[in-house]
């Protein structure tokens, strides 16, 4: 059973559909990555998942129960359009956002110390939010998420506004939740972060599931057969056996390969082992971002066909 | 309901907290006197900065000139009536050193009617002056020519102000005497209160809930709770800052009443500056009124007045601001609220003006309906509840108020729900509609 569970989960607004029927198992103490183009339906879904909006049909359960209101004290939510109030004090504000999930005034003041410490925002506790440059009200907002400790953290766009030092900072924060329990639902357009830091994911389009899974059986399963060889020798075409694609740019050392449809990958090494000096070889795995293209792109030729 | 309490207390925090809520709390009073002060003192300043006009009097009866006294405004020179033949000559001939030229005619006792001629203006204040004082100076020398002795004593004596006391009957038997004037200033009080305090607030709560949805701020704490908590929360909230701000001034009010109170004595000497017509304002004249008034005001029977003004009050201020919280949360900047708040306030505009005609008449077809529908009643039946109102009308016009306020509380959370996560295309009043289903 997993931590959390969305089944068939359907909304439908004026006109259109955001949620055709999205179901989904998010184990617990994992990082999830919610993936989709925009307008696939995301935020729709994690807002259901919050209990903004409600489904009009399906359901939602977490640790086996179906969600009630009283749910929302164990989820911390960082939306991707998110703000502060911008004339409230930083403690203030933090200490707000986590009575407002449940915590009593004592430990909310105590976890906005620990975690104002931790990023080095001490010194401006008592200063307006205002007074913050975007990067501080940024580590402020992601405080305000996380301070009630919630075993379920949902991050639409974390990164978005962060820069690169920041945005490590952020995510050796988001690991150590993890790794300290928390189960982490993660949406994002970074394919880059999502192959750094997920271990499973779904892909929305068009309102429907197209893919799911972990991260690396995904890869796996989209692989085009191709491998990259390093060699100081020309390989010639041997269309029996392999044909050689154009070199990737900025990797010119590496001819890449790819195999024939019936060919076994060791039996195609063997025989390019045989024939040429090789110093290295390596099979190439598509990247997230290519996996996302393409089954986006695929999908929506099949719903336009429809 | 420990995060509705969260939520007011921020609410109201941050409004009351505010160096601008403060600033502008303590300079209202000041600014409202500054506006009641300014008309006079132009008035004064007027009055001062005036030349001293020259008057001609041409007393045809040679009788009366006399009475007009020169005082620092007009300067009047009394002119034989047989001398001159013209008045038109006689203002040329001045050469623009003259103002006005009255004249006195010889029948004036008879018809009771003098001219004033001027190329320029001529003030109402010097008509009502030369009026005022012609009159009296006339109808004595009439009464003096009847040859009657003590006759002025007499007609003094004779002199009397009616005060028409109207006595109501209660259903018990029981007199009581009503009170006119002193209903109308409290109800007229009242109708003002709830008004500006509907209209104030409610933009105010507007504001919030805009600035909470540009901030963006606003998905973060409806993952916390409920929409509705955080509407409820904003509409106390914001009440209560108005009812500080109220309590506030009602604190100041006393103060100065106290300190004007002791000071009253040395401000009476000052008076003689004011121009004649408003001494006679002021002056003895009406004390008898002031008294009546004050006996009135103390006969008005308080208690269910202000509970039914809490009531009202309450109810009004429910039914309003959650119109604002739900119109509010329908637009992304406050620039483009005004399509959505001019027909509130159009309809708070009418119940004002509707209140003020129903001061003539309270208990006419207009006071009654206006002060059962639930959108005027908040004000109109302000207006009515000091002249007394029958307990059924109360009963209906409180039950439909708090219904309506309720359903209206309703309908204001569903937009309000979908209206702060709605961003970019601006929403008609029919997307509100459909947010409502």
């Amino acid at each position: 059973m997993a931590f959390l569970e969305i089944n068939n989960v359907v909304k439908r607004y004026e006109g259109h559909t955001a949620l055709a029927g999205v179901s989904m198992e998010v184990p617990e103490g994992c990082i999830y990555g919610l993936l989709g183009p925009n307008g696939a339906g995301k935020s729709t879904l994690i807002r259901i998942i919050n209990r903004i909006l409600a489904a009009d049909e399906g359901t939602v359960t977490l640790n086996g129960k179906k969600m009630t209101d009283d749910d929302i004290a164990h989820i911390g939510y960082l939306p991707e359009e998110r703000g502060l109030y911008k004339k409230m004090k930083v403690g203030d504000h933090i200490v707000y956002l986590g009575r407002l999930k449940g915590m009593t005034k004592a430990d909310a003041v105590a976890s906005m110390h620990w975690w104002l410490d931790r990023f080095d925002l001490k010194q401006w506790e008592n200063k307006k939010v205002e007074a913050l440059s975007k990067g501080m009200q940024q580590k402020v907002q992601f405080i305000g998420t996380v301070i009630h400790r919630p075993p379920l953290l949902i991050f639409d766009e974390p990164f978005s506004g962060f820069d690169p030092v920041n945005a490590d900072q952020l995510k050796v924060e988001i690991l150590a939740l993890r790794d300290q329990g928390s189960t982490i639902l993660f949406s994002t357009h970074n394919m880059s972060s999502v192959e750094e830091v997920c271990q499973q994911i779904t892909l929305l389009n068009q309102a429907h599931v197209v893919l799911n899974g972990r991260v690396d059986e995904v890869k796996q399963q989209h692989k085009k057969n191709i491998i990259a060889v390093q060699t100081p020798d020309t390989i010639e075409q041997n269309p029996a056996l392999f044909t050689i694609l154009p070199p990737e740019p900025g990797k010119k050392q590496d001819t890449l390969i790819k195999l024939a449809s019936s060919v076994q990958m060791r039996d195609a090494i063997a025989w390019l082992n045989e024939h040429y000096l090789l110093t290295g070889v390596t099979e190439v795995l598509p990247s997230m971002h290519e996996i996302f293209v393409e089954t986006v792109k695929s999908t929506k030729t099949a719903v336009n066909n429809e | 309901m420990n995060k509705l309490r969260l939520i007011i207390a921020r609410e109201y925090m941050s409004i009351v907290g505010r160096k601008s809520f403060i600033i502008m709390t303590l300079l209202i009073p000041f600014l409202f006197v500054i506006i009641a002060a300014v008309p006079v003192g132009l008035a004064y300043i007027n009055d001062k900065g005036s030349d001293m006009q020259q008057i001609a009097v041409i007393d045809e009866t040679g009788r009366y000139a006399a009475a007009l006294h020169s005082d620092e405004m007009y300067s009047f020179v009394a002119i034989k009536g047989d001398t001159v033949t013209n008045a038109r000559e006689f203002y040329n001939k001045a050469n623009g050193s003259l103002s006005a030229v009255i004249i006195i005619p010889r029948d004036v006792d008879s018809t009771g009617v003098i001219n004033i001629y001027s190329e320029g203006t001529i003030t109402p204040a010097l008509v009502s002056s030369v009026r005022n004082v012609l009159t009296d100076t006339i109808q004595k020398a009439h009464l003096a020519e009847m040859g009657i002795p003590n006759l002025q004593q007499m007609v003094d004596d004779a002199h009397v102000d009616v005060d028409v006391r109207s006595v109501k009957w209660d259903e018990a038997g029981g007199e009581q005497e009503s009170s006119t004037n002193a209903a109308m200033g409290l109800g007229f009080m009242l109708s003002f209160i709830t008004y500006m305090f509907v209209l104030l607030y409610g933009a105010m709560i507007m504001n919030s809930v805009i600035e909470e949805k540009t901030n963006r701020i606003v998905e973060v704490v409806v993952s916390s709770c409920r929409p509705f908590q955080l509407m409820l929360g904003k509409i106390i909230g914001v009440g209560l800052v108005g009812l500080t701000q109220m309590a506030i001034w009602i604190v100041m009010l006393a103060i100065v009443g106290t300190v004007a109170g002791g000071a009253l004595g040395l401000t009476g000497a000052g008076a003689g500056s004011m121009s004649p017509d408003a001494m006679a304002a002021a002056s003895g004249a009406d004390a008898g009124m002031m008294e009546s008034i004050m006996r009135q005001a103390m006969s008005i029977n308080y208690v269910p007045i202000i509970l039914n003004f809490v009531l009202y009050f309450i109810g009004g201020y429910l039914l309003y601001s959650s119109l604002f919280a739900g119109l509010g949360s329908a637009v992304d900047q406050p620039s483009d609220s005004s399509q959505f708040t001019t027909p509130v306030i159009l309809i708070m505009l009418i119940a004002f003006y509707a209140g003020m005609a129903c001061m003539e008449n309270p208990s006419g077809p207009m006071a009654i309906w206006c002060s059962i529908i639930p959108f005027t009643s908040p004000v109109v039946m302000m207006i009515r509840l000091p002249f007394g109102v029958p307990t059924w009308q109360l009963i209906l016009s409180l039950v439909l108020l708090f219904g309506t306020a309720l359903a209206i509380t309703w309908l204001a959370a569903r937009i309000y729900r979908r209206g702060i996560l709605h961003y970019g295309k601006k929403a008609s009043f029919a997307d509100l509609f459909k947010w409502m289903k």
